[in-house]
């Protein structure tokens, strides 16, 4: 692989495993669109010396300055309360790192990520086989830093945590995400019957 | 690996953010009597000075001052912006994999068109049992074509077999096309993995 070509590879994994936030930025350009539309109209309105669709903006000016009079304090505080949820909405959006549900692979050609969900069901498949039960028994969640598998042993059949912590850490080992998270086994007290 | 344009996004989300965070929070404030006396006035004497500047921008003979001509188009600008903004969100695809136009070994021009690298990815993709679901497409990144291709294995797969599996088909592309583009390998689950079998025998 050339310089190049490393750099932008390392450049994608990066966007691919953080969110574009796409979506807020869309929600807050149209709430914008409409609210700019809305105000175009009635300014457009004034300009040309015709009368307000709704409200003339000075007269809509001038009620918000005398706020809070004309108003009752609840309903007030209620919708300064609503605004400001929505004005952190769109901030946190922001600030957040925006970590996707994503992991890298590294690869000697490509960028490769891979969806927790997907890495999620190739350890169940192995902690599976290694404490012979059935898929349903088998639960695997994905964080940055741990995974942890919780197995439900078939009643009566026991299944040894280390066993299954070992081909779990087997296959993460081959699949060598980065960074490489710690592995947890949690095998219930109970069993399941009619399996 | 789109053009989305990331800090634009962080940059006006975090500015319109805080403004509608500020707003809401002036609003909840002004039910004590403190701010409010503060807010009216301050309301009061803002609106006198841009009564002001609408009275001494109004030309004799008209009733409105030209300033909201002003206003009207600025929102109109605003507008336009905003819908610029929107329609940048996931922009890059693009339907050039190589191009070279140099004079060495001798003039004329090449272009690969991405069709060929998307056809021959995705027609060995699909001879594959262990994969539901593959889409390769072809972006223009920061100036350069780069490739995507997406797979959903079936359940159960090993992801790194995967990747090393479509790495050697990306390999051999490079050969035979003879350039090397950026390439992204993205193996993805999604609705169509988790109501479909795993797969049992290999």
């Amino acid at each position: 692989m050339t310089d190049e070509t490393e750099r932008l590879t390392s450049e994608i994994i990066r966007r691919e495993t953080h969110s574009s936030r796409a979506v807020p930025a869309t929600i807050l350009a149209v709430l914008v669109i409409l609210a700019s539309l809305y105000l175009m109209l009635e300014t457009a309105l004034k300009a040309l010396g015709q009368d307000p669709w709704l409200l003339a903006p000075e007269d809509a000016a001038g009620w918000v300055g005398s706020l809070p009079a004309g108003i009752s304090p609840s309903v007030l505080a209620a919708a300064g309360a609503l605004v400001f949820l929505l004005g952190l909405f769109f901030f946190l959006a922001a600030v957040l790192p925006g970590r996707k549900a994503r992991l890298s692979i590294p690869n000697k050609r490509a960028a490769v990520v891979v969806d927790a969900e997907v890495l999620a069901s190739s350890l169940a498949r192995r902690a599976r086989v290694a404490a012979g039960v059935t898929p349903d028994q088998v639960l695997v969640t994905i964080g940055r830093r741990l995974v942890e598998v919780q197995v439900r042993p078939t009643s009566g059949i026991p299944v040894s945590a280390q066993v299954v912590q070992t081909a779990v850490e087997d296959e993460l080992r081959r699949t060598a995400v980065d960074p490489v998270p710690e592995v947890r086994v949690a095998v219930a007290e109970s069993g399941v019957i009619g399996q | 690996m789109n053009q989305t344009p990331r800090t634009l996004n962080r940059i006006l989300l975090a500015l319109f953010g805080l403004l509608l965070m500020a707003a809401g929070a002036l609003a909840m404030a002004l039910s004590t009597p403190a701010v409010a006396t503060w807010w009216q006035s301050t309301a009061a004497r803002a609106g006198g000075t841009i009564g002001g500047v609408l009275e001494s921008t109004t030309l004799p003979g008209q009733r409105d001052s030209w300033l909201w001509i002003v206003a009207a188009l600025l929102l109109v600008l605003l507008i336009i912006l905003m819908v610029a903004w929107v329609a940048n969100q996931g922009k890059g695809r693009s339907g050039t994999l190589a191009y070279d136009d140099s004079d060495t070994p001798v003039p004329g021009s090449v272009t690969i068109n991405a069709a060929v690298a998307e056809q021959a990815l995705k027609a060995a993709l699909s001879e594959r049992v262990d994969l539901v679901n593959s889409a390769v497409s072809t972006y223009e990144f920061r100036n350069r074509p780069a490739l995507k291709v997406r797979v959903s294995p079936r359940q159960g797969v090993a992801p790194d077999v995967v990747a090393d599996e479509v790495s050697a088909l990306v390999t051999a592309l490079d050969a035979a096309l003879g350039v090397q583009t950026p390439v992204l390998i993205s193996i993805s689950g999604g609705a169509r993995t988790r109501f479909t079998r795993a797969e049992r025998v290999r």
